[in-house]
């Protein structure tokens, strides 16, 4: 891909929802801002600031209720729920703050589940999930059923699963929100690892110490961009 | 997504609520049983009965005295001896091969210091191509005796069991009936449970003795009349009845005051009733299928309602529609067959059981079998597609917010 060519652009995002008859609550208030490859990205904004509701959009999770979303350059605003599907599995690897793993399955059987939906061969599948689970340094637990691990396993499970189908960007929605600091800690500095080897990662946090070890801080303020600065490192 | 992975976890989320699943699958569990027993047991019947009627061979047609079983019970007297002769000496009747009448009476036989009261067969020495009773001991009742209306007696098993004892050989022993003397030449024996009923327990006796000594009037209870060509038996059975209708005067309109019936029509409506009555209560029991069929469609709606935040997940990391649909169709299927084999099994079990204790044949219908499976993923599937649409309709967002 060029790096001409933004991985996320988002054109005046507007994001609406119903509340009751003819009323709405605006999420997101015109938003655009571009993420390109490589970023490290934080977007901060205290709660109903609209910042998981901008990471649902930037997600494919959800659909615009006005502006342009385009994805390494295509307009997917307008995609099925099943186009997005695809998008979401090849594309974006997610990490949610609760409620990551499939409960009482393997944690292989976790990792695997992407690759199963986009129609990867068994034993390759198995080969993949190791090495991802390798990478995040509990291939021991592969075995282990996802409620059988610690919260901080359970994150990294959670970015194995992210990272086993290769994909364009990682999206963290308050990936260390249930961790204790000492785990928080360790699992940011892996999340900021990947991104020196090159993955492009968006974290949504309110807390400013999870925000400073990415390279781009983006303050949300009641559905807008407040401020879009170079972080310290 | 692969269905060897679909069905796999299938099974893995029906076992993390196994009691809810087993109580759920418990219901196409009773249904698939009480449709495989009640089928199996009525084939059984069926068969049963069929192959006791055919004892008796199909190759005869027997007409009883009066309009109705009512009148005929009740000991009318519109058959007569000039009947039997007139439909024997017909010689446009060439199907026919025997025309035996029976004049029945029931009396208190004596023999051997014991009293009985048995049923007694008037008949002529050709009751034995009929009934074809199987002779233990003894002769049949000959040509002779019957022509002389001598007094002699063929003795069913079990009665002679009971004047003579077990291993007794009664042949030449002499039983009272209303103070007279007969001679027993014969033992019978019937193995059908069916005929074996009263032709164990019976006497066989020359006609001519039972309507002149016994009954004190010449009555005839049945005629039988068997035919050499069984195809043909529906035509002679037709010209016997107009013949018959003929001589007691009978006017066109006029309803029959005989019964002519043959023993393939017999079969076959006791083969109707019994289809019809299996069929019957086969449908009703699967009524209970149906009763299980919304109990799994009411649990699969709680399972999605649970699961809301797992599909949530699911489709985050790239399950698309079709595959939450599916993953939710098969888990009800898979619960449903595996309700209908368990209750194949028991049904099966159910219905072994049961032709032992009542000793008719056991029988496995392959296509009871097969439509039991097929009805029971059907049921999975009819009921299952409303919650897994529903499952898969969820929109990834709202799944994952759900709390």
């Amino acid at each position: 891909m060029s790096n001409n060519v933004p991985l996320i652009q988002l054109e005046n995002v507007i994001k609406k929802y119903p509340l009751a008859e003819d009323e709405f609550y605006q999420a997101l208030n015109s938003i655009s801002l571009e993420i390109k490859e490589g970023e490290f990205v934080a977007i901060m904004g205290p709660s109903g600031s609209g910042k998981s509701t901008l990471m649902h959009i930037m997600g494919a999770l959800d659909n615009l209720s006005g502006g342009k979303y385009f994805f390494k350059g295509k307009d997917i605003s307008s995609y099925s729920e099943d186009q997005l599907a695809e998008i979401r599995n090849k594309e974006i690897g997610f990490v949610f703050q609760t409620f990551n793993l499939l409960p009482r399955t393997t944690v292989l059987k976790n990792v695997e589940r992407p690759m199963i939906y986009a129609g990867i061969p068994g034993r390759q599948r198995d080969k993949r999930a190791y090495e991802a689970l390798k990478l995040v340094g509990i291939e021991d637990k592969a075995n282990n059923l996802s409620n059988r691990i610690s919260g901080g396993q359970i994150q990294r499970v959670a970015i194995a699963r992210a990272l086993v189908m290769d994909p364009s960007i990682i999206l963290a929605d308050e990936p260390t929100g249930n961790l204790d600091s000492k785990t928080s800690h360790e699992i940011m500095k892996f999340i900021a690892k990947l991104n020196r080897e090159g993955r492009t990662i968006v974290v949504i946090t309110h807390e400013k110490d999870i925000a400073s070890f990415a390279n781009r801080i983006i303050r949300l303020m009641d559905g807008k961009v407040l401020s879009d600065t170079k972080g310290k490192k | 997504m692969e269905y060897k992975e679909i069905i796999q976890s299938a099974l893995q989320a029906l076992r993390i609520n196994i009691l809810r699943t087993s109580l759920t699958m418990l219901g196409i569990i009773i249904g698939i049983t009480s449709v495989i027993l009640i089928y199996s047991i009525g084939q059984g019947a069926v068969a049963f009965i069929t192959n006791e009627l055919s004892s008796f061979g199909t190759d005869y047609f027997q007409i009883n005295p009066g309009g109705n079983q009512i009148s005929t019970f009740a000991g009318s007297n519109t058959l007569t001896f000039e009947d039997v002769e007139a439909i024997r000496n017909d010689s446009s009747l060439t199907n026919i091969k025997y025309v035996v009448p029976f004049a029945m009476a029931s009396e208190t036989v004596s023999a051997n210091g014991q009293e009985e009261e048995l049923l007694i067969y008037g008949s002529t020495h050709e009751a034995v191509e009929i009934f074809k009773p199987e002779l233990t001991d003894g002769s049949f009742i000959t040509e002779e005796q019957e022509n002389a209306s001598e007094r002699v007696a063929v003795i069913g098993t079990d009665a002679a069991e009971k004047f003579f004892g077990e291993d007794s050989s009664p042949v030449g022993e002499t039983i009272r009936i209303n103070n007279r003397t007969f001679r027993i030449t014969g033992v019978t024996e019937s193995t059908s449970v069916l005929a074996g009923g009263f032709i164990n327990n019976a006497l066989f006796i020359p006609i001519g003795a039972v309507t002149d000594q016994i009954l004190g009037e010449k009555r005839l209870q049945e005629i039988d009349v068997s035919v050499y060509d069984q195809n043909s038996i529906n035509q002679t059975l037709k010209d016997v009845e107009d013949l018959l209708r003929d001589r007691h005067g009978l006017e066109e309109g006029d309803e029959n005051d005989f019964q002519i019936q043959s023993a393939k029509d017999i079969l076959s409506t006791v083969q109707t009733v019994t289809g019809l009555l299996t069929a019957m209560i086969v449908a009703i029991s699967g009524i209970s299928l149906v009763v299980g069929g919304i109990g799994v469609m009411n649990i699969m709606l709680v399972s999605v309602t649970e699961r809301t935040k797992e599909i949530g997940l699911l489709k985050a990391i790239g399950a698309k529609q079709g595959d939450i649909l599916s993953q939710f169709l098969i888990e009800a299927v898979v619960m449903t067959s595996i309700g209908g084999i368990i209750g194949i099994i028991l049904g099966t079990i159910g219905a072994l059981v049961i032709s032992l204790i009542f000793k008719i044949p056991f029988i496995v219908s392959a296509p009871a079998i097969i439509i039991a499976v097929g009805v029971s993923s059907l049921v999975g599937i009819i009921f299952g597609l409303y919650p897994a649409r529903r499952a898969a309709k969820l929109s990834p967002i709202d799944a994952l917010r759900y709390e």
